[in-house]
């Protein structure tokens, strides 16, 4: 287990490595000069030009600005904005950094459960009405998607209704409408795949050995069937964090979330390259560790698999 | 003063033993400012808070008049070398110390020091004498100011300037930064305006608090919060339920607003003080060289068109280089008649009958006016230019039209000051750093003249003369001017909209 960890680690960090070069040359590969975009009408001042050039070590060769952006990686401080004068890259990120982990955490810890219950209530009930009902509004959240969903969300319950604010962050009903949008499609995908694993699972003989030698329904379900179809629902929650990462972008921009999607959009449009690259660099790590988690979590719940990776 | 509303507001808190609610006014910000302090100023959205928090000597009314404001007066030096200003008394800063002379020397100097990265008002400080010495930092000592005494100011220049006391300088507490330390330019409120900085939430909002002390008399509203919403759909939804007051529309809700029967009493507009128009480089496209040719691009398309079908009713026809609501603005420039005909007519006189023989040609610039831009590059293909469109990124845009690379280009020009010259000097001189390929020895002297001129009349006089000259050899192409539009809740009196955006807020009134 230990050695199979330390491996994934190692190749934890070429990933990581790989990431920060795109990152930096893609920066510099960009058509057009940032001194230009920062200057703008001004661009005509060849002194002031010069000197921003000189500030932000765009006048040196690229081995030593390489240099300067790891050690800046190094520091926490992932260097210096281009748009905001004189505040790095980490003064910018750092308050989108308390909000977007926590709206995709949220929503994750809000999508599971609720994605299996409506899986189970589905698969037990296969067949029936209620399973229909739940297949048609699974694929219904599974399709629609998410900035139409916000906006008529939005529509409805802040403009017609007046029950909930239209956007903004630091209240507690500023978050319903957000989190609703970033649960729905990972909890039907969640709901989705339980109905499928269940229902394989429902039909193997050591459920119908159970039932047989009378173990109550509830249990049935719950322990014996649930807890088999919890690994392929794991490998689904690594990705399902992923995409709500990029949830996270459509949801703060309609939301006015001050969250790292919303700043990463922000960079994008102003042109702020370094802020752009470094919640490149920062959503790469947290979609690698969370994927490593899950990988470490597969022997926590299946002891076959941690037996499996010790021989290999 | 209120008083009835205030005894009111005062028994129903009472009643209800909670604090009156304080009037508030809400309104939106497109994107999180770049800074908020008054020296590395560089753009617009930070321009729109600081205006509430800091002064010049000069302010603009309504109509777009220059005004005295932190100056009373103020007369020229010997062959308008520099200014003496008379300071107006009485004022105080937010931190509640009196404005005084050396507050403005202060200003100046603290813009040029090097290390202080000063923005776009560095510009101005840099006209002052001795500002060399400050900026290559042998010495923070600007030698061009000169103390009378606490009232009265002396600022002398290397190169006459006549428009100095209308430059837009933010002027502030010099005793603030010993007091705040370095930090003080993102935590401390350095002005004089009407409002004070009271909270940056990065990325969420600004809120500013009256300041009490203001020397027009404290103003109505308790308080400002800027909102910052990037997304303007959301803007919108923001207003329509009463989270905004006043919404900055941008164009791309131009046809929800103007469609909606229900906010037709809430819509204010205004042009802006920014020119727009067609650049023509002959040295990078020889047929430019022929006036003719230069006539027939700026005939071959219609401002009608384009602001029926392109801006949603949101534009103004502009037929001249200085926009209106900016001095020395002239109503009777010639309107530039929409005539293709004549267009090909023009082309075939100058040696190019239907466009045969000329060279082909691109229109250059960023993806943000594509639609427009490929409405002109049709017009002009129709009388027979052979011209194609060419998406630059912003950054190659700005380098190649800055270095003059580009022959043949759409752009504009915000006014940073309330005077023509701004325009008729940056872009069509012929030595400014931004000119814009416009280039005529007359021209240029009309514009040197204008700019020893102290005289304001006898000045606009010069820029009518030097704008015809300019339109009269077709130097570029006007394109019509853009409409900033406002959403003004009802209730919400004295919000005043000009050319240059939203005046400081100090008259505006609420009603709860």
């Amino acid at each position: 287990m230990l050695n199979y960890s330390l491996r994934r680690l190692a190749a934890l960090g070429l990933v990581w490595a790989v990431a920060v070069l795109v990152t930096f040359f893609a920066v510099r590969l960009v058509p057009g000069d940032p001194v230009m975009m920062m200057l703008g009408d001004q661009s005509g001042n060849a002194e002031l030009a010069a000197r921003l050039r000189a500030d932000y070590g765009l006048d040196q060769p690229w081995w030593t600005q390489l240099l300067t952006y790891l050690g800046g990686i190094a520091d926490g401080s992932f260097g210096l904005s281009y748009r905001y004068v004189g505040s790095t890259v980490f003064d910018v990120i750092s308050g989108g950094l308390r909000i977007t982990p926590v709206l995709a955490l949220i929503a994750l810890a809000l999508a599971v459960p609720l994605g299996v219950g409506l899986g189970i209530l589905a698969a037990t009930r296969a067949g029936s009405w209620t399973d229909t009902g739940v297949i048609l509004f699974l694929v219904t959240g599974i399709s629609i998607p998410g900035f139409a969903l916000a906006s008529l969300l939005v529509w409805l319950f802040a403009v017609k209704l007046a029950l909930l604010p239209v956007a903004g962050w630091g209240r507690p009903d500023q978050l319903v409408l957000p989190i609703l949008v970033l649960v729905i499609p990972p909890m039907a995908v969640v709901a989705r795949l339980t109905r499928t694993y269940m229902l394989e699972v429902l039909e193997r003989d050591f459920i119908r050995t159970a039932r047989a030698k009378g173990v109550r329904e509830r249990l049935v379900i719950w322990r014996h069937a649930l807890g088999n179809t919890l690994v392929p629902l794991l490998t689904s929650i690594g990705i399902i964090f992923g995409g709500l990462l990029s949830g996270a972008f459509v949801v703060e921009t309609i939301f006015n979330i001050p969250g790292l999607g919303r700043i990463a959009i922000d960079s994008v449009l102003a042109r702020d390259y370094p802020v752009t690259m470094s919640i490149v660099l920062l959503f790469t790590a947290i979609f690698t560790l969370v994927n490593l988690a899950v990988d470490l979590l597969y022997g926590v719940v299946d002891p076959r698999i941690r037996l499996a990776g010790d021989t290999a | 003063m209120r008083p009835s509303s205030t005894t009111l507001g005062l028994i129903a808190g009472l009643m209800l033993a909670s604090p009156v609610l304080a009037a508030e006014l809400t309104t939106n910000l497109p994107a999180d400012p770049a800074m908020l302090d008054p020296i590395t100023y560089s753009e617009l959205v930070a321009g729109d808070v600081l205006t509430q928090i800091y002064e010049s000597f000069t302010a603009i009314d309504a109509e777009g008049n220059v005004i005295p404001a932190l100056a009373e007066s103020w007369e020229p030096l010997a062959d308008n070398m520099g200014f003496r200003f008379h300071l107006r008394k009485g004022v105080k800063f937010h931190s509640g110390r009196e404005f005084t002379a050396k507050d403005v020397k202060a200003t100046l100097e603290q813009l040029l020091i090097p290390e202080n990265k000063g923005g776009l008002n560095a510009g101005y400080a840099e006209l002052v004498a001795g500002a060399d010495k400050v900026k290559d930092g042998s010495t923070t000592e600007l030698s061009g100011v000169r103390i009378i005494d606490d009232y009265t100011v002396e600022i002398s220049f290397d190169a006459p300037d006549v428009l100095f006391p209308l430059y837009p300088l933010y002027i502030f507490d010099s005793e603030v930064a010993a007091e705040a330390g370095p930090d003080w330019l993102t935590t401390v409120s350095a002005g004089t305006g009407p409002f004070k900085l009271d909270e940056w939430s990065r990325g969420q909002e600004v809120h500013l608090v009256a300041h009490e002390d203001y020397w027009r008399g404290a103003p109505e509203l308790d308080g400002v919060h800027f909102m910052i919403v990037p997304e303007m759909s959301t803007a919108l939804s923001m207003y329509e339920t009463g989270e905004l007051d006043v919404l900055r529309a941008d164009s791309s809700l131009n046809r929800q607003i103007f469609s909606d029967a229900g906010l037709k009493d809430q819509i204010m507009t205004s042009p802006t003080a920014q020119v727009r128009y067609v650049a023509m480089n002959p040295d990078h496209y020889a047929p430019f060289q022929d006036v003719k040719v230069r006539e027939a691009v700026c005939i071959s398309y219609n401002q009608d068109e384009m602001i029926e079908g392109l801006y949603e009713g949101a534009g103004e026809a502009h037929y001249g280089a200085i926009t209106p609501g900016v001095a020395g603005y002239s109503p009777d420039v010639a309107e530039i008649k929409y005539d293709p005909e004549r267009a090909k007519a023009l082309l075939a006189e100058a040696g190019y009958p239907e466009g045969a023989g000329l060279p082909p040609l691109k229109l250059n610039d960023t993806a943000n006016n594509k639609t427009e831009d490929l409405y002109m590059v049709s017009k002009w293909q129709a009388v027979g230019f052979p011209v194609e469109l060419e998406v630059l990124e912003r950054g190659a845009m700005l380098k190649g039209m800055n270095s003059q690379q580009i022959a043949f280009f759409p752009w504009g020009w915000s006014a940073d000051y309330p005077d023509g010259l701004n325009f008729l000097l940056d872009l069509w001189y012929s030595k400014s750093p931004y000119n814009k390929g416009y280039s005529n020895p007359d021209y240029d002297a009309l514009i040197e003249q204008a700019k020893q001129t102290a005289d304001s009349e006898a000045r606009y006089e010069i820029y009518h003369a030097a704008e015809k000259l300019l339109l009269d050899d077709w130097g570029m192409c006007p394109k019509p001017l853009r409409l900033q539009v406002l959403l003004v809740k009802p209730g919400v009196e004295g919000i005043r909209l000009t050319p240059f955006r939203m005046l400081p807020f100090e008259g505006v009134t609420k009603a709860e």
